[in-house]
């Protein structure tokens, strides 16, 4: 990973570093492949067991094996296994990008993530609030304005303090462009500058994401091994 | 690195891992530290304000450590050598500011490059600037912590605000006799909370954590890739 011309990509609850050539293109027809809703039955994981699996990857094994996992049912997440240490694994769709994010739809995304006890309590409700969106069949128009209303209305709660999140998993995958990309953490704060943690500044180890329309900005940190303990590539 | 094995060792700012391998007792066990006392003021001192500074800017990226303040030891305490504008501040730590029972709270050869971003500079910073205070005007090592008590019970010492984060980034730094400079790492400042919060120091976790009841806080790291001049950590 190229850190100097790197560029942090960030999909809402899940962000990936890319690296800029001139080399790298994006075909114009995936630009608008993924702005309507596909089947519902493609952003599903029939294999429960499969969806849980990958879930807990998202984490190490010493921390996901006593997670609570989340999968995704017709009728948004339910509950599919109880946990005992606070944390929550969960595997979101590819609503959680931006909006403005050309795969914001697309059904082949899976992203892995596990959050620690406040990124559970504050976090996975704007998770099941987009999911529930999505799969109300509502446009991304329609998202956008149901999500700033729900903050608005304080319907959703902003990061508590201490949100942590990992996404460790070599399975994840981010879409056409991005891939797996590479195992990182995320932490949620309230909506603050790019520079409060030296974030995006030349040489930084620490990526950013402002999340839009909710009030919330993402810090984005590489970390050197997947889940299962094997090396990251690197640059 | 073998995160299995390794344990976070609080050594206040300074914190540095230790791998407890077989040829290495806990800190807990060596009664035999080579710096049972302090040592002459000057031996912690360095000589060259201008090099101070550098060492001090060198704990971040320069896109980050250019524009910060930069705070000097002298014989009376930090002042301030540089005026900073992006609200980092960069310091060079010393070794009391280590735990109560490391091996190298005396060593004069420690040198803790660190930049804050700006909630750490207002609130833990203090911290360092009270323990110099006292060190400085004679202090034992338990004295030091007592002093520290009363000051935290008389409210002297402001609470961590949230977000409070820095950059150790440097590669000139000395952490340990054991360590040298260790890894490029981040630290985040939380006010003190179980390690597994964060799922910190479990099996195959990124991330660290030393938990400081002296300091009334827990140090959560987070080792990255490279070195604030754009190398990669070796190890």
């Amino acid at each position: 990973m190229n850190r100097t011309t790197g560029r942090m990509i960030a999909l809402r609850s899940f962000a990936l570093v890319l690296v800029l050539s001139a080399s790298q293109t994006w075909g114009e027809d995936a630009k608008t492949a993924f702005l309507t809703m596909a089947p519902i039955d493609q952003y599903l994981m029939p294999d429960r067991n499969a969806e849980i699996a990958l879930a807990r990857s998202a984490a190490p094994e010493s921390i996901s094996r006593d997670a609570e996992v989340w999968v995704l049912g017709r009728h948004g997440y339910e509950t599919a296994v109880k946990g005992k240490n606070g944390f929550v694994c969960i595997v979101e769709r590819s609503w959680m990008a931006p909006f403005d994010d050309p795969e914001f739809l697309n059904p082949d995304q899976r992203l892995p993530l596990c959050l620690n006890p406040p990124a559970a309590r504050s976090h996975l409700p704007l998770t099941f609030k987009m999911t529930a969106l999505a799969l109300a069949g509502l446009s991304g128009t329609q998202m956008f304005d149901g999500i700033k209303a729900a903050f608005d209305k304080k319907e959703l709660p902003m990061p508590e303090a201490g949100s942590v999140c990992y996404m460790m998993s070599k399975q994840q995958y981010f879409g056409r462009k991005y891939g797996n990309a590479d195992p990182h953490l995320m932490f949620w704060v309230p909506k603050t500058d790019d520079t409060f943690w030296g974030a995006g500044l030349p040489g930084s180890p620490v990526y950013v994401h402002q999340y839009s329309p909710e009030p919330i900005t993402e810090f984005i940190i590489s970390v050197a091994k997947w889940s299962d303990g094997t090396d990251a590539p690197t640059d | 690195m073998n995160q299995v094995i390794v344990k976070a060792v609080g050594l206040g700012t300074l914190a540095v891992m230790v791998v407890l391998g077989a040829w290495r007792q806990p800190h807990a066990a060596d009664a035999k530290t080579p710096y049972p006392s302090m040592a002459p003021l000057d031996q912690y001192l360095i000589a060259d304000r201008d090099v101070e500074i550098a060492l001090a800017r060198s704990a971040a990226p320069e896109s980050i450590s250019r524009d910060a303040e930069v705070m000097v030891l002298g014989r009376h305490g930090y002042e301030t050598a540089v005026k900073g504008k992006n609200g980092f501040v960069c310091v060079v730590e010393r070794s009391w500011t280590a735990g109560i029972d490391d091996p190298d709270f005396w060593n004069p050869k420690l040198r803790g490059a660190i930049c804050f971003n700006a909630p750490a500079a207002r609130s833990y910073l203090p911290l360092t600037i009270k323990k110099t205070e006292f060190v400085l005007a004679g202090q034992s090592r338990v004295k030091m912590f007592e002093s520290l008590k009363d000051a935290f019970d008389r409210k002297e010492l402001p609470a961590l605000e949230p977000g409070s984060m820095s950059y150790m980034l440097s590669k000139q730094a000395y952490l340990s006799d054991a360590d040298g400079h260790w890894h490029p790492h981040l630290m985040f400042f939380v006010p003190q909370t179980e390690a597994a919060a964060w799922g910190a120091n479990f099996p195959g976790s990124p991330i660290l954590a030393s938990v400081n009841p002296e300091d009334r806080m827990t140090v959560f790291l987070v080792p990255v890739a490279k070195w604030s001049d754009g190398t990669a950590d070796a190890n």
